[in-house]
């Protein structure tokens, strides 16, 4: 395993499975799926108002903070890989998934409510 | 040179994954990376389904009945809810049975997105046919 892309310096590793990228690229996809999701939403804007802006306020929240830490995330999994330690991404994961449900639950408030 | 002199020695652990994932072994970090990717797979499930949901409610004004409409909305944006919850259990899940080398927990998700999935695609099918 040891070569000359190994160690951590400048987040090179040595995974020929890219599996940094991959994920940071999965992250990326995510990113822009949210962006999709509240320009979706902003077909709703005629109809039903300021609801609307807090959906579109969330997802797009949601989008900066991943777009934000992208560098981050490729530099720690990159060294997660050298040191043959990966920190699992806690509050990255349970953050996005309570972003996707309250995503849902105002959808389904703004479609029940009249 | 980066590495660690004991690979099951991994620097410091952080105090909220020592609370989440006690005990057990450091898994291969591509698992744990290949664990998020799916994780992220199942959020962007859940991303399409809702906007399907919304979607379906404000593009088929002139096409379904409005309970139709809004029945299939709610199913469509419900369905990404516990899509969304139910990946983040299951990464939940999966990285502690790593931890602790046990058997990978069946994916409870996957019967769930098809058996709703089909019942929006019949639900759309009935009303596309019914005169």
């Amino acid at each position: 395993m040891e070569s000359k892309f190994s160690g951590s310096q400048g987040g090179k590793h040595g995974d020929p499975g890219l599996q940094p990228e991959r994920t940071t690229l999965a992250w990326g996809r995510t990113l822009l799926a949210l962006v999709t999701v509240s320009a979706i939403y902003l077909r709703w804007l005629p109809h039903h108002g300021f609801a609307v802006v807090v959906l579109i306020a969330v997802a797009a929240g949601a989008a900066s903070a991943i777009y934000l830490t992208q560098r981050r995330r490729y530099k720690t999994s990159s060294q997660a890989i050298s040191c043959e330690a990966a920190a699992p991404d806690i509050s990255g994961v349970l953050w996005t998934a309570f972003a996707a449900m309250v995503l849902g639950a105002l959808g389904m408030s703004v479609v029940l409510l009249p | 040179m980066g590495f660690e002199s004991d690979p099951r020695q991994p620097p410091q652990r952080e105090r909220l994954a020592q609370r989440i994932f006690p005990g057990g072994t450091e898994p291969d970090p591509r698992f744990t990376l290949a664990n998020e990717r799916t994780f992220l797979a199942w959020i962007r499930t859940s991303l399409a389904l809702l906007a399907g949901g919304i979607a379906i409610e404000a593009f088929t004004a002139d096409l379904f009945l409005e309970s139709v409409r809004k029945g299939i909305g709610i199913l469509l944006l419900l369905l990404g809810m516990l899509l969304s919850g139910g990946a983040a259990m299951r990464w939940l899940k999966i990285e502690h049975s790593m931890r602790h080398k046990a058997s990978l927990p069946l994916p409870l998700i996957v019967p769930l997105l098809a058996a709703a999935g089909a019942l929006a695609a019949a639900v759309v099918l009935v009303f596309i046919v019914l005169p």
